[in-house]
């Protein structure tokens, strides 16, 4: 179980989903953009956030597909060049969505394939961090999701940190909250 | 149908809450955004007509005599989403405060008493009374511990007084036994418990000695120990939670 009020596990969370409704829905039609009525039919082809499609989903009222980030396309693209791939521009939680969901499709190569994208584009992401610290540089991180962003900036801060230990640095450090401003001086 | 005209041309549900949270996620780790007051009434609004809603689809089943409990029918089903939207809404608009408040938290702790303006301006009127009361707590806290003051730098310092320099006309002010004046561009000896106030204000810098920096170096090589096995663990996490699901 994840923290409740994590941020990253919440945003991970709004993530289309395609389902087809099982059960039809009173009062929702907003749900189904088709829809000219406030229901939702039976049999209808919707995308819907992760977090309420896999509660439904629990309760047979839908039938969910795999999200467009995980098909054959992508699986084909990351097996040619991992690194490369623009994994923020088709699902930023990549990584937390695959997780939750692939117990739920019941489909048994998204883990291994996780894995697989997840090894392979490490390397990479480590290696532009050490490379690119002080210049800054924010091309390679345009194809990062949130978790290799989080790695990327981690590996950056602590590049900078040792580099600022090998030439020394000032004791006290300002609150980051009051940011570098000084009233200017007349 | 009931109520369904009320919601009609607004965004799929929770998306308005989301984008609350997207305004945290976004933000420099560390720095308050303004609140939202805006969005946050939005989502409560929304909340509300969720609640409605399924107030009505309840009382409507009751009148056909079926047992809410048990039966699966449309309604069933669109009482269901109206209960999860309400609750996802209710988790974003709990992380939204909670995260600020957290961040609020800290700033008694880093900034002192009073807040400086522009970052006055940002909280709502509940969070400022939390800012005040946390202080005031911590205040309370430390003059009972003997008089002990918790926000100073944790490090023990090599030598009682640091050599500073004046970034803005502060007046003349009392340093423990005497009146300094603390002109801009002077520098002065003095005491470090009496300078670091003023350094976290930004209104005075250290000018560095030989000392300190070998000082910074040992805080450094910890820093950065402990974040190289922070990184570790947090990538054993991963690494394990992918080769469970492979």
């Amino acid at each position: 179980m994840t923290n409740y009020y994590d941020i990253d596990d919440i945003l991970s969370e709004e993530e289309l989903i395609p389902v087809v409704f099982q059960k039809a829905a009173t009062g929702v039609g907003l749900l189904d953009p088709s829809s000219e009525t406030h229901n939702v039919e039976q049999g209808a082809k919707i995308e819907l956030p992760f977090w309420l499609a896999h509660e439904l989903y629990a309760r047979q009222a839908l039938t969910m597909s795999i999200p467009p980030c995980f098909n054959q396309m992508t699986r084909k693209e990351i097996q040619a060049d991992a690194a490369s791939v623009d994994l923020r521009n088709r699902c930023q939680y990549f990584y937390e969505l695959g997780c939750k969901i692939a117990p739920l499709v019941g489909d048994k190569t998204i883990g291994s394939f996780l894995l697989y994208s997840f090894t392979n584009r490490y390397k990479e992401v480590l290696s532009k961090a050490h490379t690119a610290s002080f210049t800054v540089s924010t091309k390679p991180l345009t194809l990062l999701t949130k978790e290799e962003t989080h790695l990327y900036e981690a590996a950056q801060s602590s590049m900078t940190a040792f580099k600022k230990w090998r030439m020394g640095g000032s004791r006290f450090e300002i609150p980051s909250v009051l940011g570098r401003k000084r009233k200017p001086v007349e | 149908m009931t109520g369904g005209g009320e919601m009609e041309g607004t965004e799929i549900y929770g998306r308005r809450a989301c984008q609350l949270v997207k305004e945290l996620a976004s933000a420099e780790p560390g720095q308050l955004t303004s609140f939202n007051d805006d969005m946050f009434n939005q989502v409560i609004k929304e909340c509300n007509l969720h609640y409605s809603q399924f107030y009505e689809l309840t009382k409507k089943m009751q009148e056909e005599g079926l047992d809410v409990q048990s039966a699966r029918n449309a309604d069933h089903f669109g009482m269901l989403i109206h209960h999860l939207s309400l609750i996802r809404n209710k988790r974003c608009l709990m992380a939204y405060v909670f995260k600020r408040a957290e961040i609020i938290q800290s700033l008694s702790w880093k900034v002192g008493r009073v807040l400086p303006e522009e970052i006055e301006q940002k909280l709502s009127d509940p969070e400022k009374r939390y800012f005040r009361n946390h202080s005031s707590a911590l205040q309370s806290y430390m003059r009972d511990m003997g008089g002990l003051d918790l926000t100073v730098d944790m490090v023990p310092p090599k030598d009682p007084y640091i050599k500073v320099r004046v970034l803005d006309d502060i007046g003349v002010t009392a340093m423990g036994d005497r009146d300094t004046n603390l002109a801009r561009h002077s520098i002065h000896f003095l005491k470090r418990t009496d300078a670091e106030h003023y350094i976290f204000q930004i209104l005075l810098v250290l000018v560095l000695t030989g000392d300190d920096g070998r000082a910074h170096r040992l805080k450094l090589i910890n820093l950065l120990l402990v974040f190289t096995v922070q990184l570790a663990v947090s990538l054993i996490s991963v690494h394990t939670a992918l080769l469970v699901l492979s």
